[in-house]
């Protein structure tokens, strides 16, 4: 690691590109330019004070002494650069918006989503799942009439993809991932052959294979698929023409020799202890070892200040030196070209904070996340659910089809971490055995194996179009601890994804009766996410999926972006991320936002390198 | 114990037997080490002496790789394969004695002396000439002989590389005989440091004896390899010193992070823990048997492994995960009649049932 | 540490989980877990349920059936033992204390440290639980690549 640098020599370094947030898409723009010869400066609103384990591990530390260990329990409470926690998320009444945490909540619908600000991103608590989408679904409006269709095609990003699959170290086999119209290479492997399918999966698999699902017109037939990740696998020695592939293991100052294989932690989320799942920190530490990338930690990019010209001319920023004081120091930052890669909600919130809401006025709209429905209940027999990664297989067959012209489509994940995520198992199941079950000695031993070993959870991912009214806004009486807007968010499930929670309620039943399985499962009206519909009520979660806040099109009077994701309206501003995205479908977004973020960095370097003022080394 | 200079294809798998065999010698003091510590604390520590049982396991394989080239049968399953602890090591250092035995300054204090830099020059002056040692573990193979010892493992790794040389040189890509499937490749053995390296030639030979020795000592008298790691005994030196290395230091003077060790935070185990300790019988009996009967399945499976089944380093990855969890519970249990000394695992499997 | 008092803990403990006192030594645990109550029900209510507990299984003998009638009748359905008994369970299974029913804080007035927390980092990575249902605690001591794809060893009693 080179010497870090300060905000006075980055302030006065002129840059090529600036970019804000270390995330993935911020980390893999920054790589691949510094590794083209352009000079690059990573500005992180969060905290992180070096690419080592040991710095790493106090996220583990603080995740084993947490007492509530949600999604960002890892991660401390940082009033300068705060960030949602789904426990914040309370019940809303009509008409009262919750201000209570960082995130405001207009509703109606109360989203638990989160993102986490430190180094390396959300990335750190992804559950790593690197999912490509579907043809089909960039073509949404053509195909099914509706949503919108994207500026580019599959075909046009899929070279992209198999960038983003080697950055992100995807462990999958072809034969098992070409569905519904994916298409890869002749001769294309994954860097890593797919993780080796859970017990759980094989039993599932097993009773569920052949069945067969109706889906408006659509018939599918089931087949339990294991699930592509980025998470270390065993290398496929014929990748990259038989070149093979290194997996990238534990980010360290020190060598630590971990990290090269998933040892199943079952923790992918909210940290993998052994960094055998992809983080943002990886790419960083590359682009790091370049000389040309600088990385400053607890800088809050504040404001972006347009000149007459219509070109960013510079970013206010605010240095905080701790988690605990709102002292802070500020100043500007200059480059040539600016990327914002902050994630949706905060792309947008510094947008609308620096009073750029885009000439279309599409900033901070067409806010999307996969709504999830949850599905839970035991199985007739011991499965040794809480062992693997989260998850490892899926049902991929209920993604595609002419039903999408009525309903949403939506895909399965096979949980191997039970029902952790609906009922907060296993703590909740101990606490009902020794508290109201009046189980203690060898019979609660017996008791707490039969009841958690035989959990089955299904998650329905479901799709959501994007709508002008879901929104990121901000105002002017919510502000942070350092003074900056917060963001508000006025979000409903539109009846295109409802009608597909109802037809995923019908489908779970069926794939639980052919399973044996005993439904367990129950939404509280009093929870946080209860949604009726059509007379019955269901708890719909939040993916962590932001996208669509600075969407993607074909001109500037209907979308925030270009194909490029650069700013229609400031040149040399790019908008970068899931927030780009016209559609979702049903993939998480991460795969997607890599490969946008390899064909933005192609651009990126295109653009400058014609200006004759840039000189490209190498 | 004793070697003679390597002349022979013979010669040559019996050192390579040895190499396994001084691996190995080092995995339990150093396991013993790592799980005497309290949970979770002594992180920085534990990630050194972690780091250094994974590279020697690195060091096992490639030895057993170099040994299947060459027409060699591994075997860690026999009874001798496996020092008794307070034991010299198997290449004839005998000037010190390596145990099984709590983290201590002490204990480090040995664990440098394991890693020492090699300072012989070339050829003979490697061997240092001694009677042989009481706590010798081989018998000799070469009667005419039998008094030479090594100073160091670098030492002892440079004699098989000439006598791989020498020999390649007589016998040309004839001395590489064995069958490639019985090679272990990245597949089924992984960690985050050096690659291993299947061995098939000479100079995948030399590669793979380059890992072992510069990972232990350095390369060249340096503190780091050229992949840029930092050699065993620098490692080790680190938690003395309390600090650590970074690129551009001077061997003995840190200059990168402060290392905290906590000396103090470490269960108090049995030096040298034996079966015999526990004669009383009980849960920790059984504990300490049921443990020594896994990791005798354990060096079975390895055998296994490296006898033409390198599938099988998966699950005995998973057997180590498992022997780590057993070996935790014991050392956390008192030695009955003991006050103030925990039990200790025996890293050995358990003697074959003698036949009235 | 008092040694008495020390041992009568590990006594209740592996009674109350079902584990022997090799495994409950083996967490490194008993130590802090007995501090830990200690520090939230205070003196005397931690050894009336400790001497309540030695006399229970003293009048049981050998006795099994006796053992569990005499420790519903006086600690598990008791006012002020149950609940204290049914958080130490809890404790080794998780690693957690958890705050008492709010009966109990007003009857005792509880003044000690008695609000939901993790022990330590390390109580949590030892917590019983996991082993019960041959798994690991998420985030700590991986079973190793691919372990998940065999059927998992319950170690039922």
């Amino acid at each position: 690691m080179p010497a870090p640098i300060d905000h006075a020599a980055a302030a006065r370094t002129d840059y090529d590109v600036l970019v804000v947030g270390s995330g993935v898409s911020g980390a893999i723009i920054a790589r691949s330019l510094a590794e083209r010869g352009l000079q690059v400066l990573i500005v992180e609103a969060g905290p992180g004070e070096e690419l080592s384990v040991a710095e790493y591990e106090t996220h583990l530390t603080r995740f084993y002494g947490a007492a509530a260990k949600d999604n960002n329990s890892a991660y401390e409470v940082n009033p300068n650069a705060p960030m949602p926690r789904s426990p914040d998320v309370r019940r809303l009444q009509a008409g009262h918006p919750d201000s209570t945490s960082y995130l405001i909540q207009n509703g109606p619908y109360e989203m638990d989503s989160t993102y986490t600000r430190v180094l390396g991103g959300t990335t750190m608590h992804w559950e790593g799942k690197a999912l490509r989408m579907l043809p089909e679904d960039f073509q949404m409006r053509t195909r099914f009439g509706q949503g919108r269709d994207w500026p580019i095609a599959y075909d046009d990003l899929e070279l992209y993809y198999q960038q983003a699959e080697r950055e992100l170290g995807v462990s999958a086999d072809v034969a098992d991932q070409t569905f519904y119209g994916i298409t890869f290479p002749p001769d294309y492997v994954f860097p890593m052959h797919s993780l080796p399918q859970s017990y759980l999966d094989t039993i599932i698999a097993r009773d569920l294979d052949g069945t067969v699902v109706q889906l408006e017109e659509t018939e599918r037939t089931i087949l339990v698929r294991p699930t592509a990740q980025s998470r270390n696998s065993i290398p496929n020695p014929a990748y990259d023409g038989g070149k093979g592939y290194v997996p990238v293991g534990a980010v360290s100052t020190h060598q630590v020799d971990q990290g090269d294989r998933c040892q199943g932690n079952i923790n992918c989320v909210p940290l993998c202890p052994v960094q055998a799942k992809y983080s943002a920190r990886k790419t960083l530490s590359f682009g790091v070892r370049t000389g040309r990338v600088d990385i400053l930690t607890q800088t809050v990019a504040s404001q972006v200040h347009v000149g007459a010209d219509g070109q960013v001319s510079h970013v206010d920023y605010q240095a905080y030196g701790s988690t605990t004081s709102p002292e802070h120091v500020t100043g500007s930052l200059r480059a040539t070209t600016y990327v914002l890669a902050a994630n949706p909600v905060e792309n947008a919130r510094l947008l609308l904070a620096s009073g750029l809401p885009s000439s279309s006025g599409l900033v901070g709209r067409n806010l999307m996340d996969h709504a999830y429905l949850l599905t839970w209940g035991l199985l007739p027999e011991v499965a040794g659910t809480m062992r693997g990664s989260q998850c490892t297989s899926g049902i991929e067959d209920l993604r595609s089809g002419d039903f999408r012209t009525r309903h949403a489509a939506m895909r399965v994940s096979i949980h191997n971490d039970g029902w952790s995520w609906p009922t907060g198992s296993p703590y909740t199941d101990l606490i009902e055995l020794v508290d109201d079950a009046n189980a203690y000695g060898t019979a609660l031993r017996r008791r707490v194996a039969d009841r958690i070993s035989r959990q089955l959870m299904l998650s329905f991912m479901i799709d959501l179009p994007p709508e002008p009214s879901n929104r990121i806004t901000v105002d002017g009486r919510y502000v942070d601890a350092l003074g900056n807007l917060r963001p508000v968010l006025s979000y409903s499930l539109p009846d295109y994804t409802m009608d597909a929670v109802a037809v995923s309620r019908r489908v779970s039943r069926q794939l639980f009766q052919r399973l044996g399985v005993e439904d367990r499962t129950h939404y509280d009206p009093l929870d946080p996410g209860f949604v009726s519909h059509q007379g019955d009520g269901y708890v719909i979660r939040g993916g962590n999926h932001w996208s669509g806040t600075h969407i993607m099109g074909t001109a500037s009077h209907d979308s925030v972006v270009d194909s490029h994701q650069r700013s229609w309206d400031h040149q040399n501003l790019y908008l970068v991320g899931s927030g780009s995205m016209p559609s979702i479908g049903t993939s998480n977004t991460t795969l997607t936002l890599a490969a946008l973020s390899f064909r933005t960095a192609d651009h990126i370097v295109s653009e400058l390198t014609t200006r004759p003022s840039v000189t490209i080394e190498g | 114990m004793s070697l003679r200079r390597i002349a022979t294809v013979e010669d040559l798998q019996q050192y390579l037997h040895v190499a396994m065999q001084l691996e190995h010698a080092t995995i339990p003091p150093y396991l013993t080490a790592l799980y005497s510590m309290h949970p979770t604390a002594n992180a920085d520590a534990y990630r050194v002496i972690r780091v250094v049982a994974v590279e020697e396991m690195l060091h096992l394989t490639l030895s057993a790789n170099i040994l299947n080239a060459v027409g060699g049968t591994p075997d860690l399953s026999a009874n001798s394969f496996v020092p008794v602890y307070p034991a010299r090591l198997p290449d004839g250092e005998d000037d010190f004695e390596v145990g099984t035995r709590a983290f201590s300054r002490d204990t480090i204090e040995t664990f440098l002396k394991i890693e020492r830099p090699a300072v012989a020059g070339e050829d003979d002056s490697r061997f240092v000439s001694r009677d042989r040692s009481a706590g010798a573990l081989l018998p000799a193979v070469d009667a005419h002989e039998d008094s030479l010892h090594f100073f160091s493992i670098g030492e002892f790794y440079a004699e098989i590389g000439e006598g791989l040389e020498r020999l390649h040189h007589e016998m040309g890509e004839g001395l590489f005989c064995g069958d490639p499937a019985r090679q272990v490749g990245p597949a089924y053995y992984y960690s985050g440091g050096a690659a291993i390296v299947e061995v098939t030639d000479a100079s995948s030979a030399a590669a793979a004896l380059r890992v072992i020795s510069e990972q232990g000592e350095g390369l060249g008298g340096g503190i780091f390899d050229e992949e840029g790691e930092l050699a065993h005994y620098y490692r080790f030196q680190q938690l003395l010193l309390g600090r650590h290395y970074q690129p551009g230091d001077e061997a003995g003077s840190p200059t990168g992070p402060a290392l905290d060790v906590d000396w103090d935070a470490v269960y108090p185990v049995v030096p040298d823990s034996a079966l015999d300790h526990y004669t009383e019988p009980g849960e920790l009996q059984d504990a300490v048997t049921a443990f020594s009967r896994a990791y005798g399945d354990f060096l079975t499976r390895l055998t296994e492994a490296f006898n033409g089944r390198p599938d099988l380093l998966l699950p005995a990855v998973v057997d180590m995960f498992h022997i780590r969890d057993l070996a935790s519970q014991i050392i956390r249990n008192p030695m009955p009649g003991r006050p103030g000394v925990n039990a200790a695992p025996v890293f050995r499997g358990l003697a074959p049932v003698e036949v009235a | 540490m008092n040694d008495e008092l020390h041992e009568a803990f590990l006594d209740l403990s592996s009674t109350l989980t079902g584990y022997s006192r090799f495994r409950l030594l083996g967490t490194g645990q008993a130590d802090p877990y007995l501090s830990t109550t200690r520090e939230a029900v205070g003196e005397e209510v931690l050894a009336e349920l400790l001497n309540t507990y030695t006399d229970v299984h003293r009048d049981a003998g050998d006795d099994e059936k006796a053992l569990d009638t005499g420790l519903r009748a006086r600690i598990l359905s008791d006012r002020l033992l149950g609940p204290v008994a049914r958080n130490v369970i809890k404790m080794w299974f998780v690693g957690t204390w958890y705050e008492l029913p709010q009966e109990w804080r007003d009857v005792q007035a509880t003044r000690g440290h008695d609000s939901t927390h993790v022990v330590s980092p390390a109580s949590y990575t030892e917590a019983l639980l996991w082993p019960t249902i041959g798994a690991n605690p998420p985030g700590a001591k991986a079973q190793g690549f691919g372990s998940w794809a065999a059927p998992p060893t319950i170690d039922a009693p």
